[in-house]
């Protein structure tokens, strides 16, 4: 569904992807760990095309995107759920997420994503700014169900969030899969990760170092441990 | 007819009418200045020019096709709107990924061609725009007549104003908008071309503003001086209402209006700055204005920061500014003197301007004030009270001085576009007093200023004696501004513009600086203003004008801002580019603001810069041997 060729991307001088090579299957969930600073979160704006400069070959659904305008290719297909989670603050939770276009059929609809983080729908009407962080991952997630994307980038939705609502993402993005959702995580929560995942690639210092099964992943963490060096 | 206060009701009801009007007016074009600020983060200068073009477009529909008003009232936003793609796309777009004071440069270059243009075609006397047929008369109410035209203005602003508030609070598009301003980015994530919405913005404000304009041009006549004054008025309606909010534009653009009204009853000689002394007020209690979100803003045009430095070895450069010095004082020889003392005069406001923008990072507006205020003073104290030109100079001084601390105390916390929209703000208050007050002479200015004698010895009557004591302050003054750059101080400011959080957390009281320096240059202005009035014997009100701000930011800009030496060369190229225009009478502002548009979008590293550049490729060729 996703191809990445020798990907390569920079912020104005300093060129952090180095060739990056990664494959993601229809219906799978793919996970990139990695340090900070290794180019997890580069690698998903460099796919959705919100560099300064990109090269190599980023193929969706048998279609290249490197040179195409970076509005053009969420139209594709693809959302991006980002690290910050950038709510607007002067919209409220309706008009967030409502916000994003409908692309394609098979979004899910509004009701469906009030049920799925029923925390959201108590607060319909607030302002983006007045949600906790939890409500605001919920509700960046949220946003991107409805467009009919097939794929699904997600930077980090675990971090900086209390247990139980670490639980609540972790169950949505397990239904999000049933559903038939492909879907990128960024994670630096390997725990949380390897639960998920079918596969997992690692990352370092902008190329992919390693890649796993979930199998060998279950079977040798302390391959994985020794690439994050945790 | 009755009294309120012993104020006849009929003044009374139809001032308050008028300032409802301009009320309207100011809620319009502030709605329109602020939403384009949101998404494009530029403050369009060129606002009260589109609005002025917007009356100008239903006057030549009416008198080049016989369209007449309702025709126009649809018809000129749209036009305007059409334009103002066009120049967004062309344009305005360039400026997007420089800092944001270039935005304001290029639309104020965009004022200037605009005006400069009307001025050249029709003329400065206004051309008269009749009431449409439908709207003409009016209904005496008893206690006052109510002109229907006027109350028609006011309802239609009010439902135009309650439109974009419907459309930007409760539409989809609005959503979209608001989004966009917050976080470009990820809106565009969502498969949003960001940059169409950018334009529509973009039209959609100038719309506004032209359609002000139609209203407004049975009222006030068309005139190519309309919207010149406006803007300043709705930068600080802006400024007192805050950037974030359309109701808030809406409004403090009507109560501002009304206030004004009110002034213009009860103390007329106040009406014209009322809303600045509003301004100064909100700034000291509610800096992010009365309605508004504290925005962040960079202030810095980091330009001396990423110059390349010259490739010369310093006992060169020293020799050159010799070179320099020798040309000064053998130029009388060649140039009439009275030439090259305003190149001085000028080069020293330049040099004062470049202190604060090229070393400190703030973009003033308002420096005109310092240099024409010190005109003002300096006239005073030789003609009235006898004062030898030295003591005049030092009046002069201490007034650009002072007042520099008064302006700097109300600006210099605030960054920025802001800084630059409150200096304006300010100075236009400096030129409302000095239309008004009767030691200014008004329109007349102050006419034949004595030169007097220096150190009651040296007659500077004669214009060579004149050119040598220019020259001798000049010098000094350079020296000065020199010296300063290169104290611990100087280093302290130039840390504050790269970057002033680090600078706060490096214990420094950055806003302490930040004034110091500020006070510096005004003072530096006020210098030159004084020297001008010694020069010409003139001090009149294109001294205090914002065009002189104008001027100045431009000398600057054409020069090289945060060089030593493009001060001089941007006034001479200035000075000399004024004298050759000026019998062409209006075009000196078409060519002005083209100048601004080119140096913005092409050379922004002005003739210094470029000078710069060619000597060191010329240095590192191998042919020349040089390492």
């Amino acid at each position: 569904m996703l191809t990445l060729r020798n990907l390569n991307a920079w912020y104005g001088e300093s060129h952090v992807l180095q060739g990056v090579n990664l494959q993601v299957n229809q219906g799978e969930l793919v996970t990139i760990l990695g340090r900070n600073g290794a180019g997890k979160t580069t690698t998903l704006r460099a796919i959705m095309g919100i560099m300064d400069h990109r090269e190599g070959s980023v193929v969706f659904n048998g279609q290249e995107t490197i040179a195409m305008a970076d509005h053009r290719i969420p139209r594709l297909g693809l959302a991006y759920c980002p690290e910050e989670r950038s709510v607007f603050r002067s919209l409220n939770v309706t008009e967030n997420l409502l916000l994003p276009p409908v692309i394609g059929p098979g979004g899910l609809s509004l009701d469906d994503i009030y049920t799925l983080f029923p925390n959201l729908r108590e607060r319909a009407a607030s302002s983006g700014g007045n949600l906790s962080g939890g409500e605001q991952q919920m509700l960046a997630i949220g946003r991107i169900l409805r467009t009919g994307a097939r794929l699904l980038l997600l930077d980090e939705p675990t971090e900086g969030l209390a247990p139980v609502i670490v639980q609540q993402i972790a169950h949505a993005i397990g239904l999000l899969k049933k559903r038939g959702f492909t879907i990128v995580l960024v994670e630096q929560n390997f725990h949380f990760a390897s639960r998920v995942a079918d596969r997992l690639y690692i990352m370092d210092h902008g190329v992919v170092v390693d890649h796993l099964s979930a199998a060998q992943a279950a079977a040798q963490p302390d391959r994985i441990r020794r690439q994050l060096g945790v | 007819m009755f009294d309120i206060f012993g104020i006849p009701s009929a003044s009374l009801f139809s001032q308050l009418l008028l300032g409802l009007i301009n009320g309207a007016f100011y809620a319009t074009l502030s709605i329109g200045l602020a939403i384009i600020f949101g998404l494009l983060n530029i403050i369009n200068f060129a606002h009260g020019a589109q609005y002025t073009a917007g009356a100008f477009v239903a006057w030549m529909l009416l008198n080049y096709l016989g369209i007449g008003y309702w025709g126009a009232l649809i018809l000129a936003p749209l036009i305007m709107a059409v334009i103002a793609v066009v120049l967004e796309k062309t344009i305005i777009a360039r400026t997007y990924k420089m800092d944001h004071l270039y935005g304001l440069l290029l639309t104020f270059g965009l004022a200037l061609v605009v005006e400069g243009g009307f001025r050249q075609a029709y003329g400065v006397s206004g051309l008269p725009y009749d009431i449409p047929e439908q709207l003409s008369g009016g209904i005496d109410l008893g206690f006052m007549f109510l002109p229907l035209y006027r109350s028609w203005a006011v309802l239609i602003s009010i439902v135009v104003c309650v439109a974009v508030w419907f459309l930007m609070e409760r539409t989809r598009l609005g959503a979209v908008l608001r989004a966009a301003t917050e976080n470009p980015v990820t809106v565009k994530s969502f498969g949003i071309n960001v940059p169409r919405y950018i334009t529509l913005t973009y039209a959609l404000g100038v719309g506004l503003a032209a359609i002000a304009g139609v209203i407004a041009a049975p009222i006030y006549q068309v005139n190519p001086l309309m919207g010149s004054n406006l803007v300043v008025v709705v930068f600080a309606v802006v400024v007192i209402g805050g950037m974030g909010s359309i109701g808030g534009a809406i409004v403090s653009g009507l109560g501002l209006g009304i206030i004004e009204g009110l002034t213009k009853v009860i103390y007329p000689e106040a009406s014209n700055f009322v809303i600045f002394v509003i301004m100064a007020v909100v700034l000291l209690t509610k800096p992010s204005g009365l309605f508004g979100r504290p925005i962040q803003v960079q202030n810095t045009v980091a330009a001396e920061a990423t110059r390349v430095p010259l490739q010369l070895a310093r006992q060169y450069q020293l020799a050159g500014w010799g070179v320099l010095l020798l040309l000064a004082l053998a130029a009388p020889l060649v140039l009439y003197p009275t030439f090259l003392m305003k190149v001085l005069c000028f080069a020293l406001f330049a040099a004062a301007f470049n202190l604060l923008l090229g070393y400190v990072g703030l973009l003033s507006f308002g420096h005109a004030a310092f240099f024409g205020a010190a005109a003002y003073s300096t006239g005073l104290a030789m003609k009235s009270l006898g004062l030898s030109p030295e003591l005049g100079l030092l009046v002069g001084t201490a007034t650009g001085a002072l007042l520099g601390l008064i302006f700097g105390a109300l600006a210099i916390r605030r960054q920025g576009i802001y800084f630059s929209m409150i200096t304006l703000a300010l100075s236009q208050v400096v030129y409302f007093i000095a239309v008004q007050s009767r030691l200014t002479g008004g329109e007349d200015g102050l006419q034949n200023v004595p030169r007097g004698q220096l150190f009651g010895l040296i007659d500077l009557a004669n214009s060579t004696h004149m050119y040598y004591f220019v020259l001798a302050v000049f010098v000094l003054a350079y020296l000065f501004v020199v010296r300063v750059l290169q104290s611990p101080f100087g280093e302290i400011i130039r840390a504050v513009r790269d970057n002033e959080q680090r600078a706060k957390s490096l214990g420094y009281f950055t806003a302490r600086y930040k004034l110091l320096a500020f006070v510096l240059s005004a003072g530096l202005a006020g210098l030159a203003g004084s020297m001008k009035v010694l020069v010409f014997g003139v001090a009149s009100l294109t001294d205090v004008h914002w065009h002189a701000s104008g001027e100045v930011v431009l000398m600057s800009l054409l020069g090289g801002i945060g060089t030593l030496l493009g001060p001089i060369a941007g006034a001479l190229a200035f000075v000399s580019l004024q004298n050759t225009l000026a019998p062409l009478g209006s075009w000196v502002l078409i060519v002005q603001g083209l100048i601004f548009i080119l140096c913005v979008l092409l050379f922004r590293e002005g003739l210094v810069g470029l000078a710069t550049q060619a000597w060191n490729r010329l240095a590192a060729s191998p042919r020349n041997g040089r390492d």
